[in-house]
């Protein structure tokens, strides 16, 4: 189905088995794999109240559900704003992918190695939900229940998603790709670092690929604070990141050599935020 | 469900159950040059443009371009004989199965960057997979396409 509005999106929804969709590339993996069976899918892609990136007066970044991954990796305002954001959506995949598979696709799929879930969890995005009930706004730190997974209700869409303002803060993101560049992450580590005079002010970090969904390290980013953010206390970061994350083996590593390498990646990461 | 979209050019329709994908339909509607690799997105093989942008047809939901323009390899080089040209002066093919993709991507890349170095174009060029590792040799092909725009 291919609604022309909102409102008819929502009143798609009401069938039981409908499922949305903004690209349909993950969609189409798991209609291809029959691990999905859903009666009819709706493809919000044309929408246009849904698409786009702007910044509001405070300096927060919005982006809209549909808005493609190509379209974020390639906006001067976002590689202005938040670098790290714009290059992780540039390195899904291929260009094929990144020129229909949406940002809201990327979150909703809740795959745990998908390249903007820990980015946008160091950015402390928050999300916006719409259905006949109204709209509700979800913090993507509450966001991933599990493994593809996530908190959106059966009758909600998706509609944006809203980046804090980003003055003064840095970010990096690593991807750690030992079998292939093109391969999904082993090990992926998102830094934000809010700086002031040298001195960590705040600070977020997050990682792809080493649990059920993308996970927040709070105590690795907390840490940070009050310091320079140099090697030692990198170091000390990096440690207690380890601790965050549940990660399992599979074709990409073992649980204990992506432990490790999570280590490697924070303090990597953290040096590529500062440098 | 029926289609109607351009492929090539020229106006097509096509009876399609719900949940096909572009690839099947398009090499159902006869033309073959688009073929069928990986089935995941991630060779290339089955590159096709949906307006102006690349995409992996054996991922699109053949619904999603109704209405739309298609282009395949067959198209494109009777649009542009430059391309064509290009990957024959370069030798940019050996066994040949990747290089209907790489012939589309090439295309694309000289839409979305025309002004890429030869780095550039390995990056761009690297979701289409050849294992006959003909890499050099397609690069060079990309890169006099580039240049003959």
């Amino acid at each position: 189905m291919r609604p022309t509005n909102l409102d008819e999106a929502l009143a798609a929804l009401e069938r039981p088995d409908a499922m949305l969709v903004g690209g349909a590339t993950a969609t189409a993996l798991l209609l291809k794999n029959r691990l999905i069976e859903p009666g009819c899918l709706v493809w919000l892609g044309p929408l246009a109240e849904l698409s786009g990136i702007g910044e509001l007066p405070d300096g927060s970044l919005e982006i809209g559900a549909t808005t493609t991954l190509r379209e974020i990796s390639r906006s001067p305002l976002l590689r202005e704003r938040t670098p790290a954001f714009a290059a992780a959506a540039g390195e899904v995949g291929n260009p094929r992918v990144r020129a229909v598979a949406t940002l809201g696709g990327a979150l909703v799929h809740g795959d745990p190695r998908q390249d903007v879930p820990p980015v946008l969890l160091a950015h402390r995005a928050r999300l916006e939900a719409l259905s006949r009930r109204g709209t509700r706004e979800i913090a993507l730190a509450d966001f991933f229940l599990g493994f593809m997974e996530c908190a959106l209700e059966e009758d909600e869409i998706l509609t944006k998603v809203t980046i804090p303002p980003r003055a003064r803060w840095r970010d990096a993101y690593h991807r750690f790709t030992p079998g292939s560049e093109d391969d999904y992450p082993t090990v992926a580590v998102a830094v934000s670092l809010l700086l002031e005079s040298g001195v960590v002010r705040d600070a977020e970090i997050a990682l792809g690929g080493v649990d059920a969904s993308a996970v927040r390290a709070p105590e690795a980013a907390a840490a940070l604070i009050g310091s320079d953010g140099g090697a030692a206390v990198a170091s000390e970061a990096a440690r207690l990141a380890v601790a965050s994350c549940n990660p399992s083996d599979d074709q990409r590593g073992s649980a204990a050599y992506k432990a490790a390498m999570v280590e490697v990646w924070t303090q990597r990461t953290i040096a590529s935020c500062l440098a | 469900m029926t289609l109607h979209f351009i492929l090539n050019g020229e106006a097509v329709s096509a009876e399609a159950p719900d949940g096909a994908l572009l690839l099947d339909v398009v090499r159902g509607l006869g033309r073959t040059g688009s073929k069928e690799g990986c089935s995941v997105g991630v060779c290339g093989l089955c590159t096709m443009l949906v307006g102006e942008l690349p995409v992996s047809s054996c991922l699109y939901l053949a619904a999603m371009a109704d209405g739309a323009e298609v282009w395949t390899v067959e198209g494109l080089t009777e649009r542009d004989p430059a391309l064509l040209e290009a990957f024959v002066a370069e030798e940019g093919m050996q066994c040949g199965i990747c290089t209907p993709g790489q012939v589309v991507a090439c295309y694309a890349m000289g839409l979305d960057e025309p002004d890429a170095d030869e780095q550039e174009i390995r990056r761009y060029m690297s979701g289409n997979l050849c294992r006959c590792t003909g890499y050099v040799s397609v690069t060079a092909s990309v890169k006099a396409y580039l240049a003959s725009r």
